[in-house]
């Protein structure tokens, strides 16, 4: 029985891994990996409907999982009003407390709006949205976020598809030690072992999404992510041993051989 | 009756309701959210809400996404 539960607003989650759906070669690819990572969150995105495109609509597939509470993103929105439309159409279709809130208009590096960002979960945190905005690695904005009532914050890792890690690590850390809401790494993850050093510096959860979707076998990928979030967030709470300057014999270093001791 | 339905023109032969413009475009009602000149319509409303001339509408569903 797991016993470390994360909670979200009123949401409980046993499982700190949520997955992205996007860039699976199949549904099915997507569905095994799900299955595979342990997940109880998922993001997806909204399009427009296409009945030409009828197999990309993922309601039917993901309302079939058993366990699997949805978070719509707000992908596409330029702008605050955008996002905030967004998310009312999202919920209207998962019917879940959760937003994704990711505003990043520039497409060559996808990084998000702040300004949109913090606007836009003013409102949604007035609509009663549990609202988990994606943003830069910025404890300023971090904090601020949580004092209008945000439910998570979820800072990058490294740019989204980049898969370049934990390269915002030191701002993370800051983030973790002043937050009092959880600390979700979103983007950036290529590896599960950046998963478990990311739950070892005290992040409540991973959001992954092209690391397992572009891996060769994603279904395995999924499950090696769960067992590196798993690892982390075991090795934060047991307590790493603090570091020291110099060397710390792990070994008796007298009375032996040569000593007279 | 004309309507622009995610961006493009729609000429609409029902009777104006929203389940009636989903039954002509091929869209399921419970995979559907919608907007309607820039407001979202939750389908509680589906039922009183009308269409009228030129109506910009918006038909999302679920499509995977990080």
């Amino acid at each position: 029985m797991n016993e470390d539960i994360l909670k979200i607003g009123e949401q409980e989650l046993s499982s700190r891994l949520f997955l992205g759906t996007g860039k699976f070669s199949s549904t099915q690819a997507m569905i095994e990996a799900v299955k595979a990572s342990g997940t109880e969150l998922v993001t997806v995105a909204l399009r427009r409907f296409n009945r030409d495109q009828a197999e990309d609509d993922l309601y039917g597939p993901l309302s079939e999982l058993k366990n699997v509470r949805l978070m719509p993103n707000t992908s596409g929105a330029m702008n605050a009003k955008e996002a905030i439309n967004a998310a009312l159409l999202g919920r209207e279709l998962s019917k879940s407390p959760f937003v994704k809130l990711e505003i990043h208009p520039n497409p060559h590096h996808l990084l998000p709006d702040a300004i949109e960002t913090y606007e836009a979960a003013i409102e949604l945190v007035k609509q009663d949205f549990l609202v988990l905005p994606y943003i830069p690695a910025d404890p300023v904005l971090a904090k601020r976020l949580e004092d209008i009532g945000c439910a998570a914050v979820m800072p990058l890792g490294a740019a989204i598809g980049t898969g370049k890690g934990l390269s915002t690590a030191e701002m993370i850390k800051i983030i973790v030690r002043d937050a009092n809401i959880p600390v979700v790494v979103d983007a950036g993850l290529r590896s599960p072992s950046e998963a478990a050093c990311a739950m070892e510096m005290g992040c409540n959860a991973v959001l992954v999404n092209s690391a397992i979707a572009a891996a060769e076998n994603p279904s395995a990928m999924g499950a090696a992510f769960k067992t590196g979030v798993d690892a982390g967030r075991m090795a934060y709470t047991a307590g790493l041993m603090p570091t020291s300057e110099v060397a710390v014999a792990s070994s008796p270093l007298t009375s032996f051989l040569s000593s007279n001791g | 009756m004309n309507l622009v339905v995610n961006g493009k023109t729609h000429t609409h032969v029902g009777n104006g309701s929203i389940e009636a413009l989903l039954d002509e475009i091929g869209a399921k009602k419970n995979h559907t959210a919608l907007m309607v000149n820039g407001a979202v319509i939750s389908s509680n409303d589906w039922e009183t809400a009308t269409l009228k001339e030129n109506d910009q509408i918006e038909m999302l569903v679920f499509v995977g996404g990080g």
